[in-house]
């Protein structure tokens, strides 16, 4: 029988549901890592991602709606988070399509979504359900805690190959540079948040596992542009560096 | 853990923080050095977290291309913007009462 937490030993285990799946272990951001993708394959990437990450206000803000008014921090919380993606300092997503551009696609390309996956809508269409339908507590752990706080840690890996391997200027990786500092707040908030509030023992397992199929999800993302954008020219074998147990493990994501 | 000393408005403020902590990030999150740390965008566009460093600046890594575009000659003078530091030393920084506003788009392409 699981015991309730403390909030060390809580923060411990969230670390942990997050860790095992890891987008940084999918075959697309090794490539990326790397060096091996091409500009063209960084503006697919982009068409993506402008998707899952441009309505994360909108997320949020479904989530701040339904957190109860006594939680005024968490709330606070939520304000700032949405507040500095759109407008506290440059528009998070226009940094991304200044990215995007320079990878040779253009703005109305990146904002159409008929241009994006159908792995990438599946997850946003996961972060609209999660965040309309979840206990806020248990989505504010799904999508700031399983999602945003896995940010920096994936771009403090391929922020510095933009510049060295990619040869992208400052401007032009902005987008990267910004995330690994808003995000770390954006994540810390997130966790403040669960850590604080999930205070029964069921909801620190639904917090758990809602942080394990989060990054599931976006590990299956990562993957599917991978397989969709990336392997007819680069196959799996020329990147080398590829768990077996992790790939079968998207294989498994991908066929269920 | 860092020991960080914050002057503002003629009183220090001291706490610990954790290695690799970025002070702007505590802030957000209500954390020492909160509510007396000013700061802004925390992207490296405001200038509102820019410091003066008294002590501790050998520990700092060398700045990066935002505070050189944002600070410019500033920097010679020991103005650093925390948003962009992540510290693993002790640290006395200084805000000045007025916060500093970035340089123009032209001198900073001047840098």
């Amino acid at each position: 029988m699981p015991q309730l937490m403390d909030k060390v030993q809580f923060r411990t285990a969230l670390e942990n549901a997050i860790k095992g799946k890891s987008a940084n272990k999918a075959p697309f951001s090794i490539a990326w890592a790397s060096g091996k993708l091409s500009r063209g394959h960084l503006a697919r990437w982009a068409e993506n991602h402008f998707h899952y990450v441009g309505p994360f206000a909108d997320y949020l803000a479904c989530i701040y709606a339904r957190m109860p008014d006594r939680y005024v921090d968490a709330k606070d919380f939520l304000l700032a988070n949405m507040y500095e993606e759109e407008i506290g300092g440059d528009r998070h997503t226009d940094l991304l399509i200044r990215f995007a551009e320079a990878c040779g696609t253009t703005r109305e390309r990146v904002m159409d979504p008929n241009n994006m996956s159908p792995t990438t809508r599946g997850l946003q269409s996961w972060c609209y359900a999660v965040s309309m339908r979840e206990d806020p507590i248990v989505a504010v752990a799904g999508l700031v805690v399983g999602l945003e706080s896995q940010v920096p840690s994936i771009y403090r890996k391929q922020t510095p190959t933009l510049r060295e391997k990619y040869k992208f200027t400052d401007e032009e990786v902005e987008f990267f540079d910004l995330h690994i500092v808003s995000d770390e707040i954006h994540g810390e908030r997130g966790y403040q948040i669960v850590l604080e509030h999930a205070d029964t023992v069921d909801l620190q397992q639904r917090c758990l596992k809602i942080c394990e199929i989060g990054a599931q999800m976006r590990l299956l993302y990562t993957t599917a542009l991978y397989w969709d954008y990336v392997a007819k020219e680069l196959p799996i074998e020329e990147l080398g560096l590829v768990e077996p147990s992790v790939l079968a493990y998207e294989r498994e994501l991908l066929q269920a | 853990m860092p020991k960080i000393i914050l002057h503002r408005g003629g009183t220090p403020y001291e706490g610990e923080v954790a290695e690799n902590t970025n002070l702007v990030v505590r802030a957000g999150i209500k954390q020492f050095p909160y509510p007396n740390l000013r700061y802004g965008c925390g992207m490296g566009k405001c200038c509102k977290c820019a410091s003066r460093v008294l002590n501790g600046v050998e520990h700092l890594p060398e700045p990066n291309w935002k505070e050189k575009k944002l600070l410019g000659h500033r920097l010679q003078e020991g103005y650093r913007l925390m948003c962009q530091l992540w510290l693993t030393h002790d640290l006395e920084i200084e805000q000045d009462a007025v916060p500093l506003t970035p340089l123009p788009s032209q001198s900073a392409a001047a840098d």
